[in-house]
């Protein structure tokens, strides 16, 4: 077994989730507190990919990566960078993808937040920035943990989007889930099940010690 | 909230037992057909429906996941594939009626959306030409045929970096159409296809530079009473029928 | 210490359980005065707290505090809460639950600042030994001192307070209310407080102002509000609330609560009628003979 799609595949799914969680931690803020009328279109924008058949978000970000589309041209203008069949569209794609598992969560959990802990900041002299950083974010760290495993698991296990755009390039945008829907193609079912078997002991692992930290760290508290 | 009480749900349980009766089993001959056959297969739909009682019923998906889900006992009657391997191995795991027997040989082409430039083999070396595409060689006989045509003329080493795979025929056509590829290898019957006729430009490829793309098909064991077994015989021979031959070639393919 | 009145002219839309109201307050409090703010729930009175402390923008108003102008909505001057720097404590305490206490109360300390004011501030408030507990591992009256603590760290001269002693039982409210006055009496405070607890107001404060439906219905001294009558205020007054009584031929002995304590009045029955158990009274000491009012 060529171990390549399994290092891809984590690759992705932890550039994903590290670039996520800079993106939708202002995003989440701006959700949660907002008066904006405009709020819940951009809410119900996040949402679709939830929606979406990843084969048909895949189908409309390949037409727009395609360097005929002026979406795609202007990244490659830019940027020098073909967002279709490389790793970094790749990662634009998953961003995509897996917003609303990086966003909801966030946002729920700085909702959840009672508002009087960021006033009492606010009158203590500390500013908006200060506040978020040693206030809401320490208090929401099991909201932040969830969307942080929500995202990574969700990108791991991605892969119509990714089939449709990366083009199966072997190194570059061949992940572990294409590998094994190849395989299966090659009726080679003992190379399938072998990656199959491996991204499920990784990322069960994963889990399993994510949630134990979890409960060890934030154990329900009970007012003395 | 919804909150149904007994009389309601009685009412659903009846519906529900209503539209299960309703749904008779299926006499129709469902015909399990590789993506890039499907154009070519609807018009042989068509011709054979008109002097036929016998319906059909098409399913497209991909050689390899369909040779799966019939392994797994899907209920398909007859499996028109794009190349001979996945019929062989279906006939040798005991899943055909018959050995598989090959109906057209499909042909290989160089094709681009962009409709100012005919495409060349000479030209795929090119910096301008960034990405070329083509059907997975591991599991597509098109790919393998690509791979075979750019070993002959001696770049494919050259232009190694710039392939990118469809999953199947289709999803390679879909990367040439939007432009997504500069340019890549497709199936002469796609491109002769209603829906793509007349789009970018192409050209036929020696077929004496790649292996012969021979196409099979196979009619999948049925029990000795299944009354759709003579239906799916006689699509079956239908298939390689002159009216059927002349279908084919109209869509590129060689027939014997 | 200079004298800085609190002025404020406030017009603001709520939106309370009852439907639409529109607020508007103008009101001075005197330096170094304690202030109840009392009224049914839903007229405002939190969100007069909330701007106030500039947590709200009105829809237009003024308010001044000595020279300092904090608001005027004609000029579009507007400082923030942070600029504001009013000690504010809330309802809910507004702990935060991820810091000790100690931390809590020095959170407002930039880095590296001096932390005997901090420790000062935990002696006063008694609570040196429980400086590295959690916030949830405090009982409720715990909690509202570090809460007060925490609001005075940076020495404000203003001090709101939202209901701050209602979740807490009798004793601990009477002690806390000692803080409070200490505290006053020490920082010489400003302080505005939402109250609903007549016996607290009569404790504490200097002035009480009543509202409803976002307008100010009456304001004035404590004895001077809830009085029915309103006798010349000659001699102390003295707040209760009736526990029991007891007649007996014309006259009725009435246990009441009076500073904490149970206390037995012998009364002619004339003075007693509406003295029933539940009721509040201020008992006067008239030069001749004492006076019972008993409070709305």
């Amino acid at each position: 077994m060529n171990p390549e799609p399994l290092f891809l595949t984590f690759k992705l799914a932890s550039l994903t989730t590290l670039l996520l969680f800079g993106f939708a931690l202002p995003l989440a803020y701006w959700l949660a507190y907002s008066r904006f009328r405009g709020k819940v279109l951009v809410e119900a924008v996040i949402g679709m990919p939830l929606v979406l058949p990843p084969s048909v978000l895949g189908f409309y970000l390949l037409l727009a990566f395609s360097p005929n589309h002026f979406f795609g041209d202007w990244i490659e203008e830019i940027f020098g960078l073909r967002l279709v069949f490389s790793f970094p569209g790749l990662v634009v794609a998953s961003v995509i993808y897996s917003l609303p598992f990086m966003v909801y969560p966030l946002q729920a959990g700085l909702q959840a937040l009672p508002v009087s802990l960021r006033e009492a900041s606010y009158t203590l002299g500390k500013s908006v920035w200060v506040t978020f950083l040693s206030v809401l974010l320490p208090n929401a760290k099991s909201a932040i943990l969830t969307a942080i495993v929500l995202t990574f698991a969700h990108t791991v296990g991605e892969f119509g989007v990714v089939l449709m755009i990366g083009g199966n390039i072997p190194g570059v945008t061949r992940v572990a889930s294409v590998a094994i829907y190849n395989e299966v193609e090659a009726l080679n079912y003992a190379a399938a099940n072998q990656y199959a078997l491996v991204l499920f002991v990784v990322t069960f692992a994963i889990l399993l010690l994510v949630y134990s930290v979890n409960n060890h760290l934030f154990r329900v508290r009970r007012p003395a | 909230m919804f909150i149904f009480s007994s009389r309601d749900l009685l009412l659903l349980f009846a519906a529900i037992l209503f539209l299960a009766a309703c749904s008779k089993p299926n006499d129709k001959v469902v015909v399990a057909t590789a993506a890039n056959v499907q154009f070519v297969i609807k018009e042989l739909q068509k011709e054979f429906e008109k002097n036929s009682d016998t319906r059909l019923e098409i399913v497209v998906g991909s050689s390899g996941k369909l040779t799966a889900q019939i392994r797994e006992g899907a209920p398909f009657d007859l499996f028109v594939s794009a190349d001979t391997r996945y019929p062989q191995e279906i006939y040798d795991n005991g899943g055909g009626e018959t050995a598989p027997k090959v109906y057209a040989r499909g042909a290989l082409v160089l094709w681009t959306s962009d409709s100012t430039s005919t495409p060349e083999l000479q030209i795929l070396a090119n910096p301008d030409i960034k990405k070329i595409a083509l059907a997975n060689p591991e599991t597509a006989p098109y790919g393998t045929a690509a791979v075979q045509v750019l070993e002959k003329a001696g770049i494919y080493e050259l232009v190694k970096g710039k392939l990118v795979y469809g999953e199947s025929i289709a999803q390679t056509t879909q990367y040439i159409a939007t432009g997504a590829a500069d340019v890549g290898f497709t199936a002469l019957s796609i491109v002769l296809s209603p829906e793509m006729k007349n789009k970018g430009r192409y050209v036929k490829l020696d077929s004496a530079t790649y292996a012969p793309i021979d196409q099979a098909a196979v009619l999948l064991k049925h029990s000795e009473t299944s009354p759709k077994r003579e239906k799916s015989q006689e699509f079956y021979d239908f298939l390689f029928s002159e009216k059927a031959k002349v279908i084919f070639r109209k869509y590129g393919y060689s027939v014997k | 210490m200079s004298d800085a009145p609190l002025d404020f002219q406030l017009r603001h839309d709520l939106r309370t359980a009852a439907g639409p109201v529109t607020m508007d307050v103008t009101l001075r409090l005197e330096s170094g005065s304690i202030t109840a703010l009392t009224g049914p729930s839903g007229v405002g009175k939190t969100t007069l707290l909330r701007l106030i402390a500039g947590l709200v923008k009105p829809q237009s108003g003024r308010v001044t505090f000595g020279e300092e102008v904090w608001l005027d909505s004609e000029k579009k001057i507007f400082l923030t809460p942070q600029q504001r720097q009013v000690g504010l404590v809330f309802q809910d305490y507004a702990l935060f639950p991820h810091l000790s206490v100690r931390q809590n109360v020095a959170f407002s300390l930039k880095k590296g600042e001096d932390q005997s004011h901090v420790d000062e501030l935990l002696r006063e408030v008694e609570l040196t030994q429980l400086a590295d507990r959690r916030p949830h591992q405090l009982s409720g009256g715990q909690q509202q001192r570090v809460a007060l603590a925490r609001a005075l760290v940076l020495r404000p001269r203003l001090l709101l307070l939202d209901e701050p002693l209602s979740a807490l039982d009798r004793a601990m409210r009477q002690r806390l209310q000692d803080y409070l006055l200490e505290i006053h009496q020490k920082h010489q405070l400003t302080i505005l407080l939402v109250t609903h607890d007549l016996g607290e107001i009569f404790r504490l404060a200097d002035r009480v102002v009543e509202m409803e439906n976002g307008k100010i219905k009456r304001q004035g001294m404590p004895e001077e509000v809830f009085a029915e009558t309103h006798t010349p205020a000659d001699g102390p007054a003295i707040y209760g609330e009736v526990i029991s009584r007891l007649i007996e031929n014309d006259i009725v002995t009435v246990q009441a609560l009076v500073d904490q304590r149970i206390h037995k009045f012998r009364l002619p029955i004339s003075q007693a009628t509406d003295l029933l158990p539940g009721r509040s009274f201020l008992l006067r000491y008239a030069v001749d003979a004492q006076v019972v009012e008993v409070l709305r």
